[in-house]
C-alpha cells in the first residue's frame, strides 16, 4: 500500500574504503507506505548502505535523501524524520530503559511529558514495563533489541531503517515487530529493513532489493523478481541464483 | 576410547584433541594466536600508525640503552676507589652495601609491583575477556587457557618493569665486572618472579571471583586502585605534614637504614637480589643457595596457582555464566523533567537542572543529564575522576598545617615587597582551586566524545548538530570543574581568612579560567576520539592526549599570568586593588573564552565525521 512520494532516495551511491568499493553506484527509492527488504550475502554492502541512509557514513559520491532532505546537506531535517535500529544494539548500559527513552526524547526535542507517555506506551507494548527502571546492562540481548526499537520509534518517525531487526528475538517479539512495521507502513511511513531471513522478506516486504558485492542486482516486487529469473519461484532460489548459489555446493563439499 | 568415539573414527572423523600434547604446546598455540592478532593489527594499520609504532619501539630501545649507559657510568663512578677514599676521609659509610642492594630493591620492587598491579588486569583477562566462551568451548586444556591469559595479562607490566629494571641491573653488572652467568640469570629470575607474582595475584583473583561477581569487582577495583595509588603517591606529603619522619637519623642516614632493614637475610624478597650479586661476584655457594631458594619458591608459587586453577578457575567461570545478570535498578524517576530520586540532593539538583534548561537547548540538557548519570554509575569512571578531588583535599589538609605565610627572614626586605609576596600567596589559594578544576576538566573534556564508545551511533543518527554536541561536552567538563573549583575556593578562603574581594575575584577567575581549559580538552578529545573500547579505562587518547597536556600547561601558565599579573602589578605601583583585579579578569577572561571558542571552532567540522574511520 505505497503512497507515491519517495521517502528514501538513493542516487548513484558509492562508498569506498580505501581501494575497496563497498557500495558501487546504487540507486533505488522507498516510498511512503512501503516495507522494503534489503537482502544480500555477508559483506555485500547492506550495512554500509544503511549507514549512509541514516547518516552514520559519508558516501564517497552520490546522494541519499530521507523524507526529501539530503542526508549530507540537510542532516538535521533528514535525521529528525528517521529512526534507526542497528544490528547490534549498543546502548548506554548504565541507564535504565526509561532514562534511555527520555534521553532519546530530549535529542529529538520531544516535550518531556509526551516523551514519558510515549516511552511508557512502547515499554508496555514490548513487555518491558516491569523492568523499565532496571539498568540496561541487566537486560538480555533480545530485551536490548526491543529497547533499541522503542528508542527508534519514540518520535514516531516517517522513515524507519532496521538492520537485522529480528535477530535474537523470541517468536512472540519477532511477530510483534513484524506487525508493528506493517502498521507503520500502513500509516504512510517508509520501512527499510535488511534481513537474512528470506521467509520474513518474502512475507512482509512490498518490494525487495538484492545487493551483491556492492552492486544492486535486483529491485522489485516478488512477482517482478520472479519475472527477472529463470523460473525460480521462491525468494531463496531467486536470491541464490542472483548472488551465486554455487557456493552452497562448495560448502557441502567441504563438510563431506 | 568410548564406542561412540571409535564409531566416529571409523567413519573418518578426526579427533581434534590430542591428549599426548603437553600443556606448553597448547599455551604456545594460544599465545601464537595472540601474536597473530597483534601482527595483523600492525599489518593492517594505517601507514602513519605503523611509522608511529616503529618510532615508539626505536625510542624504547634507545631509552633502555640510555638507562644502561647511565647506570653503567653512575654505578661505576660510585664504585671508584677515589670516592671510597673520600668517604672514609669524611667518616661517611661505604657505598658498597648500598650498591649490592640495588638488585634486591629492583627485584623485590618488580615482584611487589606486578603483584599489586596485576589484580585488575588478571581479573579482566581471566574472567571478562571476550574470547573466553570460544576458548572454554575449544578442545584446549583449561590450564593452558589459564596460563595463556595469565601471561597476556602480566606481560605489559613485566615489559615496563624490565624496561627500567634490566638496563640498571645490566649496568650494575657491567660496572662491577660481574661474572657472565649473572646476565642470563637476571632475565630468568626477573621472569620467574613475574610468574610467581602473577600466580599469587591470580590465586587472589580466583578467590575473590568465587565470592563477588567479577564484573562488579572490576568496576570497583578501578575506583579503589585510583584511590590507593594517590594515597601511596601522596603519602610522602602526609608523612611530611604529620612530621612522622622525625627520628634520630640524619637525612643521609635514612635511606641506608631503610635499605639495610630491607636487605635482611630473613627477608625472602631479598634472596633473588642477594643470589644474583653473589653469582656476579663468583661466590658460587651462597649464589646457589639464594637462587635455588628463589627458583623453588617462585616456581612453587606459580605451580600452586596452576594446580588450584585446575579446580577453581573453570568452576568460577562456570558459576559466573550460571549466575546470569543481577538485577540492578536505577533510582526511580519522579516525573519527567526532574532528575532521578535517590541522588544526593534531588530537589537542589532538579532546581539546578530546571534553571539550566531555561538557557540550554533540550538536546544539550539531555546529553548532560545522560553523561552525569552514566559517569556516576560506573565506578571505573569514578576511579579516574576521584584523582583531582583527592589532590585537592590533600592540599587543603596541608594548608591546615602551620605556615603558608611569607617567611620574614632577617627582616631586611622592604615592606612593600613583603606585602606583595603576601598578596601573591593569597592569590596562590586561587591556584589550588584552579588546579582542582583543571584536573577534573582534563579527564572529562578529553574523554567527552570517547566516553560515548560504541553508543555514539545514538548521537550520530539523532538530529543534533556539531555545535550542540560540542556545547554539551564542554558543559559536561565545565560544570563539575566549576562546582569543585568554587567549593575549594570557598573552603580555602575560609581556612586562610581571605578577604571578600579576594574570594570574589577568585570565584570569577575559577569560573572564567576553566572555560578555556575545558575548550582545549574537548577539542583535543575530538581529534583523538577513540570509540572502540570495552573498558572506560582504555579510552586512550593517543598522541592528541600528549598535545592536549602540552597546550593545557601552556594555557595554564599564560592564563595565570593574565589573571594575576595585573592585580599584582597594580599593587606594586600602589594603584587600587579592585582596578587591578578588574583588569586581570578582563584580560584573563577574554583569553580563556577566546581559547575555548578558537579550539572548538577548529574542530567543529570534524565532529560530523566522528566514528567514520
Amino acid at each position: 500500500m505505497s503512497t507515491s512520494s519517495a521517502l528514501i532516495e538513493t542516487s548513484h551511491l558509492i562508498k569506498k574504503f580505501g581501494d575497496k568499493v563497498a557500495v558501487n553506484d546504487i540507486s533505488f527509492n522507498v516510498n511512503g507506505g512501503e516495507v522494503f527488504g534489503f537482502l544480500g550475502p555477508n559483506g555485500a554492502g547492506k550495512t554500509t548502505t544503511i549507514k549512509a541512509i541514516v547518516g552514520l557514513l559519508q558516501p564517497t559520491s552520490g546522494t541519499v535523501k530521507v523524507a526529501g532532505y539530503d542526508v549530507q546537506l540537510q542532516p538535521m531535517q533528514a535525521k529528525a524524520a528517521s529512526g534507526f535500529v542497528p544490528d547490534t544494539p549498543n546502548l548506554y548500559m548504565k541507564l535504565s530503559a526509561r532514562e534511555l527513552l527520555r534521553f532519546v526524547g530530549d535529542l529529538y526535542e520531544l516535550k518531556p511529558e509526551k516523551a514519558a507517555e510515549r516511552g511508557d506506551e512502547l515499554l508496555r507494548l514490548f513487555d518491558l514495563a516491569d523492568v523499565r527502571d532496571d539498568l540496561i546492562d541487566s537486560y538480555s540481548h533480545g530485551m536490548q533489541q526491543k529497547i533499541a526499537l522503542a528508542a527508534a520509534l519514540i518520535h514516531d518517525p516517517k522513515v524507519l531503517v532496521l538492520d537485522e531487526p529480528t535477530v535474537g528475538l523470541d517468536p512472540k517479539s519477532a511477530r510483534l515487530i513484524k506487525d508493528m512495521l506493517r502498521q507503520m507502513a500502513d500509516r504512510g511511513a517508509a520501512v527499510f529493513l535488511s534481513t537474512h531471513i528470506l521467509e520474513i522478506a518474502e512475507r512482509m516486504c512490498d518490494r525487495i532489493g538484492i545487493i551483491d558485492r556492492g552492486n544492486l542486482v535486483a529491485v522489485g516486487t516478488m512477482d517482478e523478481l520472479r519475472a527477472m529469473g529463470k523460473g525460480e519461484r521462491s525468494l531463496e532460489d531467486i536470491f541464490l541464483a542472483l548472488t551465486g548459489g554455487a557456493e552452497v555446493a562448495e560448502i557441502t563439499e567441504v563438510l563431506k | 576410547m568410548t564406542s561412540a568415539a571409535a564409531a566416529g573414527r571409523s567413519a573418518g572423523w578426526k579427533e581434534p584433541f590430542h591428549p599426548e600434547h603437553s600443556i606448553l604446546h597448547h599455551v604456545w598455540k594460544l599465545l601464537r594466536l595472540q601474536i597473530s592478532v597483534t601482527w595483523s593489527t600492525f599489518r593492517t594499520a594505517r601507514l602513519r600508525r605503523k611509522i608511529g609504532t616503529i618510532i615508539v619501539v626505536l625510542v624504547t630501545v634507545l631509552f633502555a640503552g640510555g638507562v644502561f649507559a647511565i647506570s653503567w657510568f653512575l654505578l661505576g663512578a660510585l664504585r671508584s676507589p677515589e670516592l671510597e677514599r673520600i668517604l672514609i676521609e669524611q667518616n661517611q659509610p661505604s657505598l658498597t652495601p648500598f650498591l649490592e642492594t640495588v638488585p634486591v630493591l629492583i627485584l623485590a620492587g618488580s615482584f611487589l609491583g606486578i603483584l599489586l598491579t596485576s589484580f585488575g588486569v588478571l581479573l579482566s583477562a581471566l574472567y571478562l575477556s571476550g574470547d573466553l566462551d570460544f576458548l572454554m568451548a575449544a578442545p584446549v586444556p583449561i590450564r593452558a587457557v589459564f596460563v595463556a591469559k595469565q601471561l597476556q595479562a602480566v606481560l605489559p607490566n613485566f615489559g615496563l618493569i624490565a624496561l627500567f629494571g634490566l638496563p640498571v641491573l645490566f649496568g650494575l653488572g657491567a660496572s662491577g665486572g660481574y661474572n657472565f652467568l649473572y646476565y642470563p640469570m637476571v632475565v630468568i629470575v626477573l621472569a620467574l618472579l613475574a610468574l610467581a607474582a602473577a600466580g599469587a595475584s591470580s590465586l587472589l583473583v580466583m578467590g575473590v571471583a568465587r565470592i563477588f561477581p567479577p564484573r562488579r569487582v572490576a568496576e570497583v577495583i578501578g575506583a579503589v586502585g585510583a584511590l590507593l595509588s594517590i594515597i601511596c603517591s601522596q603519602s610522602g606529603n602526609f608523612v611530611n605534614a604529620m612530621h612522622l619522619d622525625e627520628q634520630n637519623l640524619s637525612p643521609e642516614q635514612i635511606p641506608f637504614a631503610a635499605i639495610t632493614r630491607f636487605n635482611a637475610i630473613w627477608n625472602p624478597l631479598s634472596w633473588p637480589g642477594r643470589g644474583l650479586v653473589d653469582l656476579g661476584e663468583a661466590r658460587l655457594l651462597p649464589a646457589l643457595l639464594f637462587l635455588g631458594l628463589t627458583v623453588a619458591l617462585a616456581g612453587g608459587l606459580f605451580l600452586l596457582s596452576l594446580q588450584v586453577a585446575e579446580r577453581l578457575y573453570y568452576s568460577g567461570w562456570a558459576n559466573m555464566q550460571a549466575g546470569g545478570r543481577k538485577k540492578r535498578t536505577a533510582p526511580k524517576v519522579r516525573r519527567p523533567g526532574v532528575v532521578p530520586a535517590g541522588t544526593a540532593s534531588p530537589v537542589r539538583a532538579g532546581a539546578a537542572a530546571s534553571f539550566l534548561s531555561e538557557f540550554i537547548p533540550q538536546p544539550v540538557m539531555g546529553m548532560i543529564r545522560k553523561d552525569f548519570l552514566t559517569l556516576r554509575r560506573d565506578p571505573r569512571n569514578m576511579g579516574q575522576l576521584i584523582t583531582p578531588l583527592i589532590v585537592g583535599f590533600m592540599y587543603v589538609f596541608i594548608l591546615f598545617r602551620p605556615g603558608g605565610f611569607p617567611i620574614e627572614g632577617r627582616g631586611e626586605a622592604p615592606d612593600w615587597f613583603m606585602q606583595l609576596i603576601g598578596t601573591a600567596m593569597l592569590y596562590s589559594n586561587i591556584g589550588i582551586s584552579l588546579l582542582v578544576g583543571w584536573s577534573l576538566i582534563s579527564r572529562l573534556g578529553m574523554m567527552g566524545f570517547s566516553q560515548e564508545g560504541k553508543n555514539y551511533w545514538m548521537l550520530k543518527t539523532a538530529p543534533v548538530g556539531a555545535v550542540r554536541l560540542l556545547l554539551a561536552k564542554l558543559l559536561v567538563a565545565y560544570l563539575p570543574g566549576l562546582v569543585m573549583g568554587t567549593l575549594f575556593m570557598v573552603i580555602i578562603s575560609l581556612i586562610r581568612g581571605a578577604s571578600i574581594s579576594i574570594l570574589l575575584f577568585g570565584l570569577a577567575v575559577v569560573a572564567l579560567s576553566i572555560i578555556g581549559a575545558a575548550g582545549i580538552n574537548v577539542a583535543f578529545g575530538v581529534v583523538g576520539v577513540n570509540l572502540n573500547w570495552e573498558d572506560p579505562r582504555k579510552m586512550n587518547p593517543g598522541l592528541s592526549g600528549c598535545f592536549s597536556m602540552l597546550l593545557s600547561f601552556l594555557y595554564m601558565g599564560l592564563s595565570v599570568v593574565l589573571f594575576f599579573g595585573p592585580p599584582l602589578l597594580f599593587e606594586a605601583f600602589g594603584l587600587p586593588e579592585l582596578a587591578g583585579q578588574a583588569a586581570g579578569l578582563l584580560l584573563g577572561g577574554a583569553f580563556s573564552i577566546a581559547c575555548a571558542v578558537i579550539t572548538l571552532g577548529l574542530v567543529k567540522n570534524r565532529v560530523p565525521r566522528i566514528g567514520e574511520s
